[in-house]
């Protein structure tokens, strides 16, 4: 009994110890704070993984490689709507992905790279992600300023949402999951999205009341309504799944800026 | 009152004075300021600040029938309780047309006639002075089209055998925030890719 505390007591002072040194309680610090800000659902496999990216960045400076995947992992700690964490975990990302001598800017190829593994790992097929990529990816030579690293950053954050729920919005539209849509549906929708999307560009809270009164439950009840008389509800050419998720993209992606 | 100010011309004020006004060192109680306006005006209202002036009478050159009529709308209209006093020296002061006692209408001048009885005061005057015509009928404000159109009075629709509206119309308005997202992170930074030295080398261009 009197033996146990002795044994305990030599271990836990060491542990103590070694968290009381300056440089072990700096990293912890980084550590909570990275935690703090990205507030991840699995809190200790997060701590882990940070660890691990620290120490490989100890052992290698720059493998090209591992950057790509550390710059990807920082990028997925916040979603684009957390505004000021996603900001800051870009600036991270593009601090490690910037190659310092050639003036300032990440290389062509790695931010290419980077914004094919970012649509790959927002669940975005290859045929659904190329022609954003071909909008907005750069030369392989080319150097990429942080602003338009960022841009295209979120674009891809952006587009993967977006496709997600345009396969939200065709389960909703067709009549039951194993039954493709009705083609005139669709497209009634796409062209309600497609109408909103065009609204005129005049002061920005104009624009949002007008976009928004054109696809007010109403006004989408109302075309679908147009396009379906009662009498005809259940026959009638079909849209697939790719099909609508494509056109749904192409919407999307014509107001994408083309990177020069 | 959203109505714009009529343009006018203010000529100086002219003092009554009696006596020669050079040699005679008193200083007159009256001035007398006329205004011209451009085109006759119905004038709603006539508005200005006060300098120290006690009483003020308004007299309208009316246009009427290719003759000009001198009338009196408005007949020593105390602007000063008390012209020996502070109260209303500096006040905003508004004449609306049914304060009158003719109708403003074609009024082609406007003369102001400032009495202040009180030796108190150097100077007096009124400063600041609009006239607002009357405002048309058929003033219109733009109301845009989808406004009108946001309460349908038609009969409900058969919903029967459609998709339910409220999700479709959710997932849409999602669709279309995340798209507007997108276009305002849009910047205008460019790679430079056919920059060369800061101008373009069409022989690049060529390339692409």
């Amino acid at each position: 009994m009197a033996e146990k505390p002795d044994s305990k007591s030599p271990k836990s002072d060491s542990d103590a110890e070694f968290v009381c040194q300056p440089e072990v309680s700096a990293l912890l610090r980084g550590a909570l704070l990275e935690l703090l800000q990205s507030r991840p659902e699995d809190p200790v496999g997060f701590l882990a993984e940070h660890f691990a990216h620290l120490s490989a960045e100890a052992e290698d400076g720059a493998a090209e490689h591992r950057s790509v995947s550390r710059a990807l992992w920082h990028l997925s700690l916040a979603h684009h709507s957390h505004r000021s964490a996603f900001n800051s975990n870009v600036r991270v990302a593009y601090e490690l992905l910037a190659c310092g001598p050639s003036g300032g800017g990440v290389r062509g190829r790695l931010y290419s790279e980077m914004l094919r593994s970012l649509c790959s790992e927002g669940g975005l097929s290859g045929s659904t992600a190329a022609p954003l990529l071909r909008r907005i990816q750069s030369h392989d030579y080319e150097c990429v300023p942080f602003q338009l690293f960022r841009q295209g950053v979120l674009t891809c954050a952006v587009f993967a949402d977006y496709i997600r729920k345009s396969q939200c919005l065709y389960a909703a539209v067709a009549s039951a999951p194993d039954r493709p849509a009705q083609r005139t549906l669709c497209q009634a929708v796409l062209s309600t999205l497609r109408d909103a999307l065009d609204t005129a560009d005049r002061t920005d809270a104009a624009r949002y009341l007008e976009a928004s009164a054109k696809i007010s439950p109403a006004k989408v009840a109302q075309a679908m309504a147009e396009v379906h008389p009662p009498a005809q509800r259940r026959d009638g050419p079909t849209m697939d799944a790719q099909e609508f998720e494509d056109a749904a993209a192409a919407l999307f992606i014509a107001r994408v800026r083309t990177v020069t | 009152m959203s109505a714009k100010a009529v343009s006018c011309t203010i000529k100086s004020a002219v003092a009554l004075q009696i006596g020669d006004a050079v040699s005679d060192s008193s200083r007159p109680g009256v001035y007398i300021t006329d205004i011209t306006l451009a085109e006759p005006v119905n004038i709603q209202e006539i508005s200005f600040k006060n300098y120290y002036s006690a009483y003020l009478t308004v007299r309208l050159q009316r246009r009427e029938d290719s003759s000009a009529k001198w009338v009196t709308c408005l007949r020593n209209y105390c602007l000063m309780s008390n012209p020996h006093a502070e109260a209303g020296s500096h006040d905003y002061f508004s004449i609306h047309r049914h304060q009158m006692l003719t109708e403003p209408d074609n009024v082609t001048t406007v003369r102001l006639i400032l009495r202040q009885p009180s030796s108190e005061w150097l100077n007096f005057s009124i400063e600041e002075i609009s006239i607002y015509p009357c405002a048309k009928e058929d003033l219109e404000r733009d109301v845009p089209a989808w406004l009108s159109t946001l309460t349908p009075v038609e009969e409900p629709l058969d919903l029967n055998g459609l998709p339910d509206p409220e999700t479709v119309s959710s997932s849409i308005q999602q669709m279309w925030a995340l798209t507007e997202i997108m276009q305002a992170s849009q910047t205008a930074a460019s790679i430079g890719r056919f920059d060369v030295e800061g101008s373009y080398d069409v022989k690049l261009l060529s390339y692409t």
